[in-house]
């Protein structure tokens, strides 16, 4: 369960300020404004049309602005199939993105191929950019599309603020032969 | 005419001040962030951005030059007109010399409107 | 008011006679089978024909027909009539070693992506096609996805879980 209602992080308070430390803050600040791509290639597309609209609305959680060029962009969603021969365009989007980003692969056919194992669609987005998230579902609902995000939403409250200089992200990068 | 409660140059300092400011925060903090800030530069990553495919060619071309004389010729014509503004405040002082005065410089610039238009350069096409 | 399917027949044997190899009507739709070199002339004369005006190609697909020896590939035309209402099917075959058949852009612009998908999943080399290149799948596939000569799985994969495949 995520629960939407979290407290402050750990911190000094008084009246009138609160001090914690940067990593937190920035955390606090990176995950309350996730400015999504909406990479939307099918159904799945539609359920987070749904996900954007007034009803399920992913705007209060922060995701206000969706960009559809990876320069402005944190948070790349890829939602349907993924073709062979729109990978190499997805993976072009995503070193386009600059730093900090994260990817929530949304549906089945983006997670693994979904039901289309054939000669054309490529088994997984995993195999050509590195994943944060997955949201399984064909399609998934809106509330699951949320719960991914929120996920993300973890993930990018805990984060070092400079993950970009580790040799971890140096070495994920490296395994998908992105310089 | 005596002018009483004149400003001095010096009572104008804390406007350069302000002004000051404003364009050194503006500088240090745009110079600063570039250069302590993190950089991942990369060879894809620096390409210019065409929905993921490779872009072709080269986004400069040619522009008519019909834009560029419509709107140096409303630059030219405002100016006039905005001579003209002190001349209608002070149309009674400047009398009959004023007067005449004015009308050779609009005529000069009439002139140079006929010109323009027998060479057609304001014909859109 | 559409033309009967005898009169078109009909003029279909004094148009290219020895071309004709096969015609069957059915579910009341013309349908004729007619050599590669005949196609064009065909194709031609209905639709500059000034009464039938065969002026419209519904569809243009491929087939492959394994047990047919040396008429395994084939394309599908389907041809309209928008002024009569009359419509036509017409079948050409080749030979799966050098499948080719005349393309059908000389007449039909709409012909040219169609022939490329033809191309991209059959193999089938439409001459005087201007640009016959993959339009679908990625442009470095070597095979013709949509013959039947590829069993139904792919036997040499190993990132699938055989328990969870029934296997």
């Amino acid at each position: 369960m995520i629960d939407t209602n979290q407290p402050a992080p750990p911190g000094l308070e008084g009246p009138g300020f609160f001090a914690t430390s940067m990593d937190k803050v920035v955390g606090l600040a990176r995950k309350n404004s996730l400015w999504p791509l909406p990479f939307a290639t099918s159904c799945c597309g539609i359920e987070f049309m749904a996900t954007a609209a007034s009803h399920y609305d992913i705007a209060r959680f922060g995701s206000e602005r969706p960009s559809f060029s990876p320069r402005q962009a944190d948070l790349l969603m890829v939602m349907g199939t993924i073709a062979k021969k729109m990978g190499p365009v997805l993976r072009m989007t995503y070193e386009q993105m600059a730093e900090p980003r994260w990817v929530i692969a949304v549906g089945a056919c983006a997670s693994s191929g979904g039901i289309f194992d054939t000669y054309s669609v490529l088994q997984g987005i995993d195999r050509i950019i590195p994943v944060d998230v997955y949201v399984p579902g064909c399609p998934p609902r809106p509330e699951q599309i949320i719960e991914g995000l929120l996920k993300i939403q973890e993930l990018a409250a805990n984060e070092t603020t400079r993950r970009r200089d580790t040799e971890e992200y140096k070495a994920l990068l490296e395994s998908y032969s992105i310089s | 005419m005596v002018l009483l409660d004149a400003y001095l140059p010096s009572d104008f300092l804390p406007v350069v001040v302000q002004f000051g400011l404003a364009i050194g925060f503006v500088i240090v903090t745009m110079l600063v962030t570039h250069s302590i800030g993190p950089k991942n530069r990369g060879k894809v990553k620096d390409q210019q951005w065409e929905c993921g495919i490779e872009s072709v060619g080269d986004a400069r071309a040619p522009i008519s030059v019909k834009y560029f004389l419509v709107a140096i010729l409303f630059v030219l014509f405002d100016v006039e007109i905005i001579f003209m503004y002190p001349w209608a405040v002070n149309f009674k002082q400047l009398g009959w010399v004023g007067f005449v005065e004015m009308i050779i410089f609009m005529g000069i610039l009439l002139g140079g409107f006929y010109y323009i238009i027998r060479k057609g350069v304001l014909n859109w096409d | 008011m559409p033309f009967s399917n005898e009169e078109i027949l009909g003029f279909v044997q004094t148009t290219i006679g020895e071309g004709l190899v096969h015609s069957s009507e059915p579910f009341d739709f013309l349908t004729i089978e007619v050599k590669p070199e005949s196609l064009l002339h065909l194709v031609g004369s209905l639709k500059n024909h000034p009464q039938y005006q065969f002026t419209f190609m519904t569809d243009l697909c491929g087939v492959h027909l394994p047990e047919q020896k040396g008429k395994e590939l084939g394309a599908v035309y389907l041809f309209h009539s928008w002024t009569t209402n009359t419509r036509i099917r017409v079948k050409t075959f080749a030979p799966i070693e050098n499948p080719s058949i005349p393309s059908m852009t000389a007449h039909f612009n709409s012909a040219n992506w169609m022939e490329r998908e033809t191309y991209d999943f059959y193999g089938i080399n439409f001459t005087g096609h201007p640009n016959l290149v993959r339009i679908l799948n990625v442009d470095d596939m070597d095979y013709f996805p949509m013959r039947k000569e590829y069993p139904l799985e792919d036997q040499v994969r190993r990132d699938k879980v055989d328990s969870m495949f029934g296997r």
